[in-house]
């Protein structure tokens, strides 16, 4: 008895959510990273289950294209917060904005 | 062999040369340059009788170079044309420049002046410019060098440029020929425009398609602006040519610059009045005759013009106690005579008043700068007397020169002149402005004859008036020279028009023998197109009349002031004195026109400007300044910001897209 699609959705959002939430409020930049990270998987999920449910591979091949991508996020992600922290001896985003107007 | 065709510009680059070499090596030279502009001048002065000659012979020649090639549209070009005007010019202003360069030997060298370097350089380039003015084949390229000329007349002006008076006469030069330049301009670009050409010669030449067009078959490059007939049209363009000319031939109301241009050294003045800048008006308007003889209207503001200025200014040259003073106004008025010939249509009469008077003015410029020499720069005719015996050789070649002024038989004067007054009788007869013109000329001859004596009284005769004038200073064989040649050819360059007498060369000349297109640029063709038939009429009698007037002026001036103390009368004339004096404050109104009407309205313009058109421009920016202000608070910086900015934005975008999508 497979598990109806409906759940994976429910699922989906609220890791999606989670991921948004982090974003709206953590000011810690590899937080931030985590949150995307959340909120991508949380396409994922999405795009396997409707995968499943319509009996078709191709989103289960663009799930794996997301995870490379995401990889690739996280490695210039990464990048960016070793300059954030050798610029201002910190991650905390709300500190780097001396490059604004 | 090269033909003359091949080395025409030389005629003009060798003064060219002279130029440069007197202004970048002139301090290293003996003379300051001096014996470049002389070896320069009299090359030109050879090449140019040869041109002279080789144009008899051979025929015209026009050759071009075209500099701005038209995509679609007309080519501009230079062109050399040499046919029988422009070689007659270019002797004349070749040789009246070299004799002015030997001249400035003993005016400039011997008495010591410094500068000499840009002094030679200045005259080279103003030949240069008054040289390629002449034998220029179209009107840009003559407007090009008649802007040269202006700029060198400029420098040369205000060659003593350390004292008070020649850098503001050198400005009032530029600035009084620039106001008339400027109508030049716009009648240039109006010919451009209607014609699609500027060329003089040819058969695509303006004058010709003008009259083309004028007959009625206007050929399809023709098209007049503002919807006027092509009559009209071609009046205000002839119009807007002529202001350049009244600009630089000192005519009625933009003549107030020349006599102050009395202040640059006395050759210069020669040069100036004689040969070049002065003469450039004038001989603009002989160049593209055929375009002025189709135009009766402006034929007769030209003759009303010269007729007005030739008395006007002779009025003036009465009262006046400088030497050169005297000479400047006889010139004003010597080249309204020629306007004066020119619109009344006597295109000949006007060319051999021009050449005539190109050497009996530089004669008596130059003998007035002997004078200068040997009173020390002393101007003042009233400081003078009895220079008689002290200077015979200035003084016989002097009263040459005045006798050819005054327009006493047989000088050279005398036949131009009276020529000029003969056309402008018998076509005045059939036209009243040319008349009145005509009434003019006649009136001033009374006085020319008048101020001329006076002057040759004052300066040569009688007892010395003062200490200078009875040990006066010696002239050299460099003053004398140029005076002799100039008063031989003053006396004599009459004999080669005497209309009265039947002997035409000089027109048989003007109309020589011209082959194909040509044919449009010779005295034959420029007649046929005249509107104003000349009346049947003997030329002994209106000769008789005019002579007998100049007479009684010379006479009138050997009463008052041929005596060994002359005294002066001018207090006899009353108010009209101080009106003379202050020659009819021309200067006074045109200084008013310049800071009562002109400066105001600059202002005015001034305000608009700034506060309305700098206003709107400087309002748009300051408005997108203070709305790119604010908007850009926007960016914070704070990547939580932008990401709560996102999410909003989505959610109003899901919004409205559910809202209008029904999905509620």
């Amino acid at each position: 008895m497979a598990v109806a699609v409906q759940y994976y959705l429910l699922l989906s959002a609220a890791v999606f959510c989670i991921g948004l939430f982090g974003i709206l409020t953590r000011q810690n930049a590899l937080l931030f990273l985590m949150s995307v990270e959340l909120m991508l998987n949380a396409a994922n999920i999405n795009l396997v289950a409707f995968s499943w449910y319509w009996g078709n591979l191709t989103g289960q091949v663009f799930a794996l294209f997301t995870m490379a991508l995401a990889a690739a996020e996280v490695a210039v992600g990464i990048g960016i917060i070793l300059v954030l922290y050798r610029n201002f001896d910190d991650v905390d985003v709300t500190k780097a904005t001396t490059m604004r107007w | 062999m090269a033909g003359i065709t091949d080395i025409a510009p030389a005629i003009a680059l060798l003064p060219l040369a002279s130029f440069v070499i007197a202004l970048f090596f002139g301090s290293r030279m003996p003379k300051g340059g001096a014996l470049a502009g002389i070896t320069a001048t009299g090359g030109s002065l050879l090449l140019s009788l040869w041109a002279f000659l080789a144009v008899g012979n051979a025929g015209y020649s026009n050759q071009r170079i075209i500099w701005v090639l038209g995509k679609g549209t007309f080519d501009l070009h230079f062109g050399i044309l040499l046919d029988p005007l422009s070689t007659l010019m270019l002797v004349i202003v070749s040789l009246i420049s070299f004799l002015v360069h030997i001249f400035s030997l003993g005016y400039m060298n011997d008495e010591g002046e410094t500068g000499l370097p840009r002094y030679y350089a200045g005259l080279g380039l103003f030949t240069f410019s008054m040289l390629s003015f002449v034998f220029a084949d179209n009107l840009l390229m003559a407007f090009m060098f008649f802007e040269l000329v202006g700029l060198c007349s400029y420098l040369l002006i205000g060659f003593w440029f350390r004292e008070q008076g020649p850098p503001s006469a050198a400005k009032k030069a530029f600035l009084v020929t620039r106001f008339g330049d400027y109508f030049f301009l716009v009648g240039v670009v109006g010919v451009f425009a209607t014609f699609k050409t500027a060329s003089f010669v040819g058969e695509e030449s303006f004058p010709h398609l003008a009259e083309l067009a004028l007959g009625g078959n206007a050929p399809a490059q023709v098209s007049t602006l503002f919807g006027m007939s092509p009559q009209t049209w071609f009046a205000v363009l002839g119009l807007l040519v002529l202001g350049g000319v009244l600009g630089k031939s000192a005519q009625f109301p933009l003549h107030t610059w020349l006599p102050d241009a009395m202040e640059g050294p006395t050759p210069v003045s020669a040069l100036i009045h004689a040969a070049t800048m002065v003469a450039a008006g004038v001989y603009l308007v002989a160049r593209m005759y055929g375009f002025y003889a189709q135009l009766p209207t402006v034929l007769a503001i030209i003759a009303l013009i010269g007729g007005f200025t030739a008395l006007f200014a002779a009025t003036m040259g009465m009262v006046k106690r400088e030497i050169k003073q005297v000479l400047a106004y006889s010139t004003i008025s010597q080249y309204g005579y020629m306007m004066l010939g020119l619109g009344a249509g006597g295109y000949v009469a006007a060319v051999f008043h021009l050449m005539t008077h190109a050497f009996f003015k530089a004669l008596l410029f130059l003998g007035a700068g002997s004078v200068i020499i040997a009173m020390h720069h002393n101007e003042d005719m009233w400081d003078m007397g009895g220079l008689k015996e002290k200077m015979p050789v200035t003084y016989w070649t002097f009263l040459a020169g005045s006798l050819a002024l005054a327009g006493i038989f047989p000088f050279a004067g005398f036949w131009s002149k009276d020529e000029v007054l003969y056309d402008a009788l018998v076509h005045g007869l059939n036209s009243p402005l040319i008349l009145l013109g005509y009434l003019m000329g006649l009136v001033a001859v009374l006085f020319t004859g008048f101020y001329t004596f006076r002057m040759v009284f004052l300066t040569f005769h009688g007892e010395p008036r003062t200490e200078t004038a009875e040990d006066p200073h010696p002239v050299r064989w460099n003053v004398k020279f140029p005076l002799v040649v100039l008063g031989v050819l003053a006396t004599v360059a009459g004999f080669v028009n005497m209309t009265p007498l039947n002997v035409e060369y000089l027109h048989n000349w003007l109309e020589l023998s011209p082959q194909g297109a040509f044919e449009l640029l010779s005295v034959g063709h420029y007649e046929s197109l005249l509107a104003v038939e000349p009346a049947a009429l003997g030329p002994i009698v209106p000769a008789l009349v005019s002579l007998a007037l100049a007479l009684v002026g010379a006479g009138l001036a050997w009463r008052l002031y041929a005596v060994p103390e002359p005294e002066e009368h001018t207090d006899r004339l009353g108010s009209a004195k101080t009106l003379l004096y202050n020659n009819y404050y021309q200067d006074e109104y045109q200084v008013w026109l310049a800071e009562g009407v002109t400066l105001p309205v600059a202002r005015y313009a001034d305000k608009f400007d700034q506060g309305v058109i700098d206003g709107v421009v400087d309002g748009t920016s300051q408005v997108s300044l203070s709305l790119g202000g604010r908007v850009r608070q926007v960016q914070t910086g704070v990547v939580t910001n932008y990401a709560a900015l996102l999410t909003l934005g989505f959610v109003v975008l899901l919004v409205v897209i559910g809202l209008t999508g029904g999905w509620f």
